[in-house]
């Protein structure tokens, strides 16, 4: 029982003061099973990957465009308005202008407008309604951009609507 | 995984060449890629797909909106052609300078898919595939249309931005 000991004893000592290139070279790993399952698995992964996702923007017509929304007689309230021109934002509650946001180095300043539209939100009569008014020159990409802002500044519902030239002025 | 190489014409002594070596490739690098290139599909991987394709044709709007499409009537706004499922209704040049707002061709159209889709809930719903280049003149037109046969509830598609 001893020179057995004594044997395993020498066997483990040679291996652990084997040279680490001799010791690699007798691992040998046969990977054509984890290569085959990548063959496989790859392809299907592949064929039901998703790169881009899609997804909706909703918002509705103005009532006098619609059909769906009912006049139910009583005083309208005045909305927040964004209106979307090709040199400017503004932001006006009815006839009156409380905001202007002219272009900045051609883009539109869409945070300015969304740190506006949130301090607006506290005093409009309307807090979950807003109307998108757009020039008819201005790019679906820009309308969707600031009906963008005006959902992350906490309105619900958008109302899209068509802007008239020289029914708001510019700044 | 190994090949056989039987090398010749070297005068090698027996201890230091052996006359059949096993030459195998190393596979580290391409186990490392094939790796990466699992966890990047895993992680866009989706049981559910889109369920709805956007037209090849136009390039959507980009979006923070989360919300998932449904199935429900799309009219698509390419730059030559207001089209659905492929289908041409109307080219855009013969109605984008026109007084009326109504697309005649296209509220026929729209009243025919109406007329089909009697008996669902989603008679009301329509779904706009814009390019996003479109000026909103034509957007506006397609929209008054769409209410004039009698939808109500209208989207726009867009791409997700990350």
């Amino acid at each position: 029982m001893p020179v057995i000991r004594e044997k395993q004893m020498k066997q483990l000592t040679f291996i652990k003061n084997r040279p680490p290139s001799q010791s690699a070279e007798q691992i040998d790993l046969d990977v054509t099973p984890i290569m085959s399952m990548f063959l496989i698995l790859l392809p299907f992964l592949v064929s039901m990957a998703v790169l881009t996702h899609i997804s909706v923007l909703q918002f509705s017509l103005p009532p006098n465009v619609g059909t769906g929304l009912a006049d139910t007689g009583e005083k309208p309230k005045v909305k927040l308005t964004v209106v979307v021109a090709p040199e400017y934002l503004a932001i006006t509650g009815g006839a009156a202008m409380l905001d202007s946001l002219p272009l900045v180095d051609g883009l539109y300043p869409l945070d300015s407008l969304k740190a506006q539209l949130t301090i607006r939100k506290q005093s409009a009569q309307v807090a979950d309604e807003i109307i998108v008014a757009v020039r008819d020159v201005v790019a679906m990409k820009h309308v969707v951009s600031v009906m963008d802002k005006c959902r992350d500044a906490g309105f619900e519902k958008i109302g899209l609507s068509s802007a008239a030239a020289g029914t708001t002025g510019g700044p | 995984m190994s090949i056989l190489i039987k090398r010749k014409g070297y005068a090698r002594t027996a201890e230091t060449a052996p006359e059949d070596t096993v030459f195998r490739p190393q596979l580290t690098s391409l186990i490392d890629v094939m790796t990466f290139l699992l966890v990047f599909l895993i992680k866009s991987f989706s049981v559910e797909g889109n369920i709805i394709t956007p037209a090849t044709n136009l390039q959507l709007p980009l979006s923070t909106s989360q919300k998932r499409p449904a199935v429900i009537p799309s009219i698509e706004i390419s730059r030559d052609a207001v089209m659905s499922e492929g289908a041409v209704i109307v080219p855009i040049g013969s109605f984008v300078n026109a007084e009326e707002l109504t697309i005649p061709a296209l509220h026929s159209w729209m009243l025919l898919q109406r007329q089909k889709a009697a008996d669902t809930a989603k008679t009301h719903q329509v779904m706009i595939q814009s390019d996003r280049d479109i000026p909103f003149n034509v957007v506006k037109r397609v929209l008054y249309t769409c209410s004039k046969a009698g939808y109500t509830d209208y989207s726009v598609l867009v791409i997700q931005k990350e």
